[in-house]
């Protein structure tokens, strides 16, 4: 209780230092929440991409419906396998009429239908990458009710280039946010320790303990990393309210960045007042100045 | 109380701030450590209530042995022993009540047995009237009998002193000795290090002086 009430009181009396300390750690905070935020999108954007990941298997001409039945069913059966769609040759030519809509001329040109029919394959989360869409794409190859098989071969490769390089970035900028963030903080946190040198002086000559000499300054940081943390999830939390209205729906793991945010400055705020004054305390020798 | 047997202390190699020291301190001692500045004053102070090791010898203070003592221990030594410096050593974000009350609070003191002793280490020090205010606003003579009060809440057997004069003007530091004195008369040693051999003299204290770390006179 006598810590806690220490605590308190040395933030509220040093409340320019206090307010300064919250500042600098609630900006810091603030940017690593909104980079995982923005992670979080980035990952559902490359996912939407990938479930556009389909195999597209066309049929002979004339197969009977118990075989086409059979065929779906071992496909399906198949490893990576997602889901199949039967699509048929009137199904195929609507789609393709449709997709040729601004050409009408060439819609009276087809009389008959050309088009075959086809399964159109979509792949589980992790065999989207081109080796996997390629492997399953040749053991699709094997039953000889196929003509053909394909899966967009450039496209693909072009997506995973792609997703490869702003995953690269996104670490990058992680690792330099992330330890941007944890020094910035654990500074900020170990001047307003420093700023306090004479409060542990005066400790550590009346006979305090090294603990209880640390829990008030751990109590400090935490307080001031959790109410720098608080803001800085609450202001994102506000962004996202905001954006939603008026501009575009992102999405917001309400828990992860809230609560994740919070907890790292909690901890950041303890783990650097307790190194700071641990060392501080060290350190002190009562020296009083030569005159 | 306190026994110093043959203590040598070096910060540099071959260079002594302390040579071969003798000092004893009983119960109800007033000692002055007299010596020019350099002489070795803070440094001895420093070993007694072990800032600072000695490399040859021995301290013994209060069943606490240099040679023994664990760092978790030291807190316990710092208990017994009351310290004041030129520089006070006041926190500025409390109160002249609050300063004192500190001293009792880090060890888990609280409540009215706690309250009723700063308020008589206050008014030792005739001090109790500006119990609330805050150290900036006192005199250097003042801002010294809150730190003699904070040294002296916890009924410590010796005052350790290093210069309390060095930044008061000569009323106030008459009126410092002056709480010394009867502090000691009360039963607490006090040992006093200060530049002025007069002062000393004048008080007809028992002192030990110090030249270049080693001690001239008994
Ligand atoms: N931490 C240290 N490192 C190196 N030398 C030191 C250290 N502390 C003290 N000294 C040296 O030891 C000698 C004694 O210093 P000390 O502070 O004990 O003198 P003093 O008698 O208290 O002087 P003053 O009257 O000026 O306070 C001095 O020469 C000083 O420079
Ligand atoms: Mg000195």
């Amino acid at each position: 209780m006598f810590s806690l009430r220490e605590a308190l009181i040395g933030l509220r009396r040093n409340g320019v230092m206090t307010f300064i300390a919250i500042g600098i750690m609630f900006f810091s905070l603030f940017l690593l929440g909104a980079f995982l935020w923005g992670t979080f999108n980035l990952f559902g954007v490359i996912n939407l991409a990938r479930e556009k990941v389909e195999i597209n298997a066309f049929l002979r001409e004339s197969l009977p419906q118990k075989q086409v039945e059979e065929l779906s069913e071992k496909l399906m059966s198949m490893v990576g396998v997602e889901s199949v769609e039967y699509v048929s040759k009137e199904e195929a030519l609507k789609k393709f009429q449709e997709e040729i809509q601004d050409a009408p001329s060439l819609i009276e040109a087809v009389k008959t239908n050309p088009l075959p029919a086809s399964f159109s394959i979509k792949l589980k989360d992790g065999f989207t990458s081109p080796e996997k869409v390629k492997e399953v794409s040749e053991k699709i190859k094997i039953f000889d009710e196929f003509i053909a098989v394909e899966y967009g071969e450039s496209w693909i490769n072009r997506l995973d280039k792609v997703v490869k390089i702003l995953f690269l970035f996104d670490i990058l900028l992680g690792i330099v946010i992330g330890f941007a963030s944890v020094f910035v903080v654990s500074n900020t946190i170990r001047l307003t320790v420093l700023a306090r040198k004479r409060t542990i002086e005066v400790m550590k000559l009346v006979g305090a303990t090294e603990k209880t000499i640390h829990a008030q300054f751990i109590l400090a940081g935490a307080i001031e990393g959790g109410v720098a943390a608080a803001m800085s999830g609450g202001l994102l939390y506000l962004i996202y309210q905001v954006s939603s209205k008026f501009f575009v729906k992102f999405y917001f793991p309400h828990d992860f960045i809230i609560i994740g945010t919070i907890v790292f400055g909690l901890i950041l705020g303890m783990i650097g007042s307790k190194l700071a004054v641990k060392t501080t305390s060290k350190e002190m020798k009562f020296e009083s100045p030569n005159v | 109380m306190i026994e110093i047997r043959n203590v040598s202390k070096r910060f540099k190699k071959g260079w002594y701030a302390l040579k071969n020291i003798d000092i004893s301190i009983a119960k109800g001692d007033f000692l002055f450590l007299t010596g020019q500045t350099g002489s070795g004053k803070t440094t001895l102070l420093r070993l007694i209530y072990m800032d600072i090791f000695p490399d040859e010898g021995e301290v013994a203070v209060a069943g606490f042995l240099s040679s023994t003592i664990k760092e978790e221990e030291i807190p316990f030594l710092r208990r017994r022993i009351g310290i004041i410096f030129q520089d006070f050593k006041l926190l500025k974000d409390k109160t002249v009540y609050e300063n004192v009350a500190f001293a009792l609070e880090v060890t888990g003191q609280s409540g009215r047995k706690m309250r009723e002793k700063v308020m008589k280490a206050l008014t030792l020090v005739g001090l109790s009237h500006k119990r609330n205010d805050f150290p900036y606003t006192l005199s250097g003579g003042e801002q010294q009998k809150t730190a003699i009060a904070r040294a002296l809440v916890r009924e410590p057997f010796i005052l350790l002193a290093d210069e309390p004069t060095g930044n008061i003007d000569p009323e106030g530091s008459e009126e410092i000795i002056k709480i010394l004195q009867e502090v000691n008369t009360a039963g607490t040693a006090v040992l006093m290090a200060t530049h002025g051999v007069e002062l000393a003299k004048r008080m007809g204290g028992r002192f030990i002086n110090l030249e270049q770390g080693q001690i001239t006179t008994k």
